[in-house]
Order: C-alpha cells, then structure tokens, then sequence
C-alpha cells in the first residue's frame, strides 16, 4: 500500500493546482459575464481605427 | 378590417425599416447604398461600425439597436476632479470607471462596446455586460479624456450614465466573486474528501490497517477544514449572528451540524476511534452553498431594476452665484436654498421650487405619467424628472437622500430585499423546527449514552444530518427562483415576490382598454374632406404638421410621406398644433382650434376658420388579445373590462375581444371602487393596464401587471412588468403560477413527509451518518428537480407562445 503514499499527495497537489486555477479565473473576472464571450470568439481580426468619427459627423450635420 | 387603413402597411413596405435601430423610416431618412436609416445619428454609427470592420455587429446581434439621439450629450463634465474622484478609481496605468446604459439589448451590444472601446487610443481595458447592463472602462487620462469616450458610446448609441458610485460597484463584484470562490472551494474540497471518505467505507470488513486508516482520515481531515471554515464561513457567520440575538435559525442549525461532525471526527481519528464524519460535513456545506447561491442570483438579478433610477439622478448641477454667473458643481455639494439652472432636456439635479416662469417636465421616472406635466413658477420640480421645452430655474428645497426619487428607491430596493411572506413563514416554521431537532437530538444522544455510549455521536450526527430542514429551506426559494425565471422568458417580469402566490388565486381579471387590450398605437381610420380637399393630400399635410410631435395621433401619421415639410410649427397646449405646410398656414387639432367648430373628439384640419379634413383615429386590438381573453375564461377567470373612453368605443371594443362584462367613461376612481366591490365580495382581483393613468387601480387590485411598452417605471405600482407585447402573457402568467403554487406544496409536502419519516429512523439508529447525508442530499435534489420542471414549457403553453 505504499503507493498511497505517493497517489494521494498528487491528488493534493492536484486539488490545490485545481483551486488555484479556480481563484485565478475568478479573480481575473472570468465569470463575471458569461453570454459576452461566447460571441466573443467569432471574429476577432485586429484591425486599423476607422479614420472618421461618428461624434464628429454628427456635429457637422447638426 | 384592413380595407380601412389604405395608408397603413403599403407605404410602410414601401419605405422600410432603419438599417441600424430597426425604427420605421420617416421622411427625413438618410440613404447611404441600400442601406436606409432614419437618422443621421444611427447613419453615422452604422458607418463608423462599418469602418472599423464591426460590421459583424449586424449578424451576430439578435434584437435591433437603440436609436441613436442626435443631439449628443455633453460629457465634458465628467473630466472634473469631483467626478473623477468619485466615480472612478485608480489602476495602474490610468483610472478605471464602471457605466450603466439602458441601451444594451443583447450579448452583440457588448461585443460591441467592447471592441469600439478597445480601439480607441489610451484605452487599457474595456468590457461590457449586457445582462447586468454595465460598462467597464480603463483608461490612461493623460492621453484621452473620458468625454471623449463617453461621446463615443453615446455616438454609438449606448448613452452612458454614472453607475451609483465605484465603491457600491466595486463591492457588488467581490461580493458576488466572494461567493464564487466559497463555491468553487467547497465543490473541489468535497469531492476530494468523499473520495478518501469512501476508501474507508469500502473497508467494511475492518482490513484496513490502523495506519493506513489513520493517513486517510488526516488526509480527509486536512481537505475538509478548509471546506468547513472558509467556504462554510456564511454559515458560521450566520450561527454566530443568530446566538448574538439570542434566537435559534437555519444558519445555527447548519453550522451547528457541521461542526459537530467537524469536531466529532477530529476526536475521533485523534483518539483513533470508530468512525469520521468528515465527508458529511463537506457535503453539507457544499450543497447549502448551492442553495444560497440559487438566492443571491435571484436578488442580483432584481436589483439591475433599482439601476434605472440610480440613473435618473445627474452627476452634476448648473449653480448661479450671488452675482448670476453660472458654476459647474457635483450633485452632492448643492444645498438647501441653492438656484440651480436646468437645461431643456436636462435632469432635475433636486427637488426644487420654480422661479421665473412656468415650465413643463416629464416625470416619467417617477410617476409614470409619460405626458409631460406643466408646472408654474412656485410649483416644485422633482429630482429625476426631465425638464422639456424650455430651461427653468428653481430653488432647491430637498437634496440628496431627501428627495422624492431617493425615497422611491430606496422603497424600490426595500421591497425587493424583503423575503416573500412565503419564504418568510417557512423560515419561521424551520425556525421551531429547529429547537424541536436539536431538543429531540440531545434526548436521542442521553438515551444512546445510556444505553451503547460507543454509538452516541454517530447516532446524533445522522439524526442532525438526516433531519436537517435544508429541503424545507430550499423548497420555497427555488420554485420562487425558478418561477420568476420562467416568467421573464415569456416577458414578465416579477417586481414584488409575494405576487406570485396571490396570483395563483386569482378570479377575476380587469382589464383597461388603451394600451392594454389595443396596443395603444393609433391608427388613420376615415379621412373626410371638405372644400375640395383630397384625402391624400389632407394626410401628408397632417403627416407634415405632426412630424417629430410626441402626440399620440401622430404616430398614426408617422408612417406617411411625400416630401412635404412643415415650417414654424408650434404646439398650443389642449388644441393641437399649427405651422407652415406649402406656403399656407394650417391648424391641426381640436375642432374649436382647428376648425372653429364644436369640439366632437376627431381631430381636424383647418386653416383656423375654415374646415378641409376631419381624421378619425382608432385603436387596433393588441396581438393575442382576443385569445388572451378566452384563455383567461379557460382557466375560469372572470373578465371585465373598465375603460375610461366613451361608451360606443368601449362596447364595440368589448364585442371584439369577446368580453361580455364592460363599464365605460370610467374615471380611476371608479375603477378603484368597482376593484374594492369585487373584493368586498370575497374575489381575488388583478389588474391588467398601462401602468400611466390607472396607477391607482393597480395599487389597489390585489396584484396588477402593468403592459410596459415605453413607459419607463410605470411599473412602480404594478407586482409585474409584462414586457412582451403580446397580452396572451397573463394567461400564461396566471398558468405559470398556479403550477408555481403546486409545486411548493408538493416540495413542502415532500420535505416535511421526508423528515417525518427519517428523524425515527435515525433516532433509532438504523442511519449512519453518510446515509444520512446522502439522504438529506437527494431530498434537497428532489426538491430542487421539481422546482425546475417550472422552466419546461408546458406542451399547451408551447403551443400559445
């Protein structure tokens, strides 16, 4: 039974890894919203600013 | 039925609908390609979104934009100090600021944000939450000024307001991640521990050596206190709470038990006796912490609600000096006695007494009159309302926390705290409950000393586990939970808890007649002419004169265009309007105005003398509303309807719907006293309006569902918000909480029959404690399964929907 001795303290190890995973993510706020991203990932090209601006255009129309 | 609306549907087609919000188009529409929108704020956002590769916006969004107000709004403001200091707090690298706008429809809106944010320079962080309605900003002031980023929200169409104070929101977050953390740990932990735990129960022969045993129980002993302490630290809390005041709940109950068998176990391994319970207390903690977690998401839910009247309040006032010159000042530094300026378009920063002159405000917000309400100089103005037309200046008599629109959200948050009576009572029957257990718990622990003392802590641990009312606890807030749930999927949204029960009771329904059962959108039904006139063009004239109007006739115009513009118009308040249309001076309105006739309720197009059209205006039926009705007489709901309109109208309305029980010019009054009859005669009676003109009724009727389209907290005096345009929701609400009620008597019925039969059987031993904990675990699953059949939509309501 001696294997224990090695099992279960990588199951603790394990456990622990998996917790502070589990603080990070949160911590990070990554359940904070939980419908945002799962658009999120459909397209995400980086891309230059647009060169006008609506807050501009807006201003010389009125 | 359609014959008579020849202006309706054809011209609508033809013009189409804004390619951005979705608005039908007006006359005024700008054309970019094939792309129409019916202003150039929308047309500039859409472009920009084009521009910067956003266009997917357009695919991925589910429910069109908000149209986007022209007239942007100075954020320059929010640049201050006062602003900053307060609604902002400092990350590394620049401040960080959270925004609520009213303005996010779906997880697109977001997407959005978050991208529009993110590319402008100087930002550092942006994110966006469509459900609880907030935006995230991180930015570096030095190389961009938050005005700057505000203006392109609001460009965008999302107007940004000042969240209640970066504290609150900062506190809201860690709370809810606090909880997250407790329920992340004490899931993991539990798992971990019944797995050590079930090494040693599979030893049933007693094989296992001592040592081995012994590495086992230290190891689960080492996974379950940080189970116990932190994630069960609520509990704790809680226990401690309760023994302060000197009375016994749920908390000692629970937190008692887990210590017990905490304590218990760690006597156990450390003088190496017969049996842990270690695995029982984690799972205990574990499967509360779910329960309680089901709870808070309710309450976050609601309290996105109290943000629309957070909002209403503005960050900053207009205040004249001594010698009339006007400063900037942060809402909290006015005072009693201050003269404020507002603006047209403007919050109300205070409750205030009118100087000067008259002027009109718009008190939505507050009253739920969408009609903006004249007020003269020495009147006061309230905080939250939104003066129209003209700037007022007024003294201020109330600020802050005094006000009005304070008051009204504070009793906002109160009733939304307030645990429904429910719930209440079986807390209070836990309550005895619990004295009688833990009685019945040291009588079983006194006999089993007596009698095998070897058994004594098992047996009263199994009896505390087995026993534990978390089923009855859990019973009531998860249907409630579940039920409100279901109700807002189908467009209702529950404002007062308690109105749920009382809804399942009801037998007779009241029904107002404009913008409940018409959909409160006029329609053109005969045009008549006069002097050579043709029909046609008598409505593009209307059509031109009530362009931009907020009367409600207008809207039954605002479909129709052929380029004719009106100049110099100008609304005189009770007659109608009056400008320019072609070179001639037309009056559209009341007949005496109009027309110089006598008043017969059309409304009528004349020169001020002379009469060249009358246009009569009715109501169409709002969808549903006649199966609505049948429906509600299927579930043996007695219907009426109660109108304020004149007799032919409200008949000829009544026959339509099939509702055979009608009372015409109804003043609210009379309303209120027809609901008072009703219920004098032993009747549960709800009340179904628009939540504008018979605020009073609703308060009154035993529960009232407002139909909220528009009117932004007309609901105050409702117990629920239909937000669905279709009236066949109350039926289906009615349904809904019928099956609501049965369910929390089958889960009480169950919970109670369930410990009735258990405590026995503990007592005497024939329980151990992992059987015990198992036991209490399925009950409360059991419980909550049922509760959550509520959200599968009956096979009739699928149908309906």
């Amino acid at each position: 039974m001696n294997i224990l001795l090695l099992l279960v303290p990588i199951s603790l190890v394990l456990l622990g890894i998996a917790i502070g995973a589990f603080v990070w993510a949160v911590r990070r706020g990554q359940f904070d919203d939980l419908d945002t991203p799962a658009i999120d990932i459909l397209r995400d090209d980086p891309l230059p600013a647009p060169r006008n601006d609506p807050a501009d255009e807006a201003r010389d129309v009125d | 039925m359609d014959a008579a609306l020849p202006l309706r549907g054809t011209r609508v087609a033809e013009r189409g609908t804004c390619h951005h919000c979705g608005e039908a188009l007006t006359a005024d529409a700008v054309r970019d390609g094939d792309r129409a929108f019916c202003c150039n704020g929308c047309a500039a956002a859409s472009t920009w979104i084009r521009e910067a590769a956003l266009g997917d916006y357009y695919r991925l969004r589910t429910s069109p934009a908000g149209r986007v107000q022209g007239d942007a709004a100075d954020f320059g403001a929010w640049d201050r100090d006062v602003v900053l200091a307060e609604h902002s707090r400092i990350v590394p690298g620049g401040r960080e600021i959270t925004v609520l706008t009213d303005a996010m429809r779906c997880a697109a809106c977001a997407w959005l944000i978050d991208r529009a944010l993110r590319r402008q320079p100087g930002v550092l962080d942006a994110g966006a939450n469509a459900v609880t309605g907030r935006v995230m900003v991180a930015w570096d002031p030095q190389r961009v000024a938050l005005s700057t980023l505000m203006q392109r929200l609001a460009a965008l169409g999302y107007r940004p307001w000042l969240a209640t104070g970066e504290a609150r929101e900062q506190a809201q977050r860690s709370e809810r991640r606090r909880w997250l953390l407790r329920l992340g740990v004490a899931g993991l932990g539990a798992i971990q521990a019944m797995m050590f735990a079930e090494a040693l129960y599979l030893d049933t022969a007693q094989q296992m050596p001592v040592a081995t045993r012994d590495f086992f129980r230290w190891i689960t002993f080492l996974v379950a206190t940080p189970v116990v302490f932190y994630s069960g630290w609520p509990f704790l809390e809680g226990m401690w709470r309760e023994l302060r005041g000197r009375r016994v709940g749920m908390d000692t109950l629970i937190a008692g038990s887990t210590l017990l068998a905490y304590i218990a176990s760690l006597a156990e391994t450390l003088r190496g006796g017969a049996h842990v319970w270690y695995d029982a207390a984690v799972m205990f903690v574990l499967l509360l912490l779910v329960a309680r977690m089901f709870e808070q998401r309710a309450r976050g839910i609601a309290s996105a609600q109290v943000d629309a009247l957070a909002r209403a309040r503005p960050a900053l006032a207009l205040r004249e000096r001594s010698d009339g010159s006007v400063e900037q000042v942060p809402v909290g530094e006015i005072d009693v006695g201050d003269v404020l300026c507002v603006a047209a378009g403007e919050a109300v920063p205070a409750d205030g007494m009118l100087l000067d002159h008259a002027a009109s405000f718009d008190e939505a917000l507050i009253t739920g009159e969408s009609t903006p309400v004249r007020r003269g100089a020495g009147d006061s103005a309230l905080a939250g309302s939104i003066c129209r037309e003209a700037s007022a200046r007024l003294r201020v008599q109330r600020t802050g926390a005094d006000t009005r629109l304070s008051q009204l959200t504070r009793l906002v948050e109160q009733a939304q705290s307030a645990r429904p009576q429910l719930a209440r009572a079986a807390e209070r029957v836990a309550g005895f409950f619990v004295v009688a257990l833990l009685l019945c718990a040291a009588a079983t622990y006194a006999w089993w000393r007596v009698h095998d003392p070897a058994r004594a802590v098992e047996v009263t641990l199994a009896l505390l586990v087995v026993s534990c009312p978390c089923a009855l606890s859990l019973a009531i807030p998860t249907v409630l939970t579940t039920a409100h749930g279901a109700l807002a999927r189908i467009g209702v949204l529950g404002v007062r808890e308690d109105a749920l029960s009382t809804l399942a009771r009801v037998d007779r329904v009241v029904l107002d007649k404009t913008g409940t059962l018409s959909d409160g959108r006029p329609e053109l039904d005969h045009v008549a002419t006069f002097d050579g006139m043709d029909a046609d063009t008598a409505v593009s004239i209307a059509a031109a004169l009530e362009r931009g109007s907020a009367h409600p006739l207008a809207q039954a115009l605002a479909h129709v265009e052929d380029g004719r513009i009106a100049h110099g118009v100008r609304a005189v308040a009770a007659c109608g309007i009056q400008g320019d249309v072609d070179g001639s001076h037309w009056r559209l309105g009341r007949a005496e105005f109009a027309a110089s006739r006598t008043d017969d309720g059309a409304l009528w197009l004349g020169d001020g003398t002379r009469a060249f059209a009358r246009f009569t205006v009715r109501e169409t039926m709002r969808d549903g509303a006649r199966e609505a009705v049948a429906a509600l007489r299927d579930c043996g709901v007695a219907v009426e309807l109660c109108s304020g309109d004149a007799g032919e109208a409200v008949a000829a309305f009544a026959r339509q719907v099939g509702i055979e029980t009608f009372h015409a010019r109804q003043t609210p009054e009379q309303k209120l006293a027809r609901v008072r009859d009703a219920q004098a005669r032993g009747e549960v009676v709800a009340m179904v309006g628009d939540g504008l003109n018979d605020a009073p009724v609703l308060a009154g009727a035993d529960v009232s569902l407002a139909m909220a389209q528009g009117a932004a907290l007309a609901q105050r005096a409702a117990d629920f918000v239909v937000t669905s345009p279709s009236l066949l929701r109350v039926p289906q609400a009615i349904v809904l909480a019928r099956r609501t009620q049965r369910i929390v008597r089958q889960n009480l019925a169950w919970a109670l029959g369930y410990n009735v039969l258990a405590i026995p059987l503990a007592a005497t031993g024939h329980v151990t404690p992992w059987i015990a904990a198992l036991g209490m675990a399925g009950s409360s699953l059991l419980v909550t399964l049922n509760a959550l059949r509520l959200s599968r939509r009956e096979p009739g309501q699928r149908r309906a929907a």
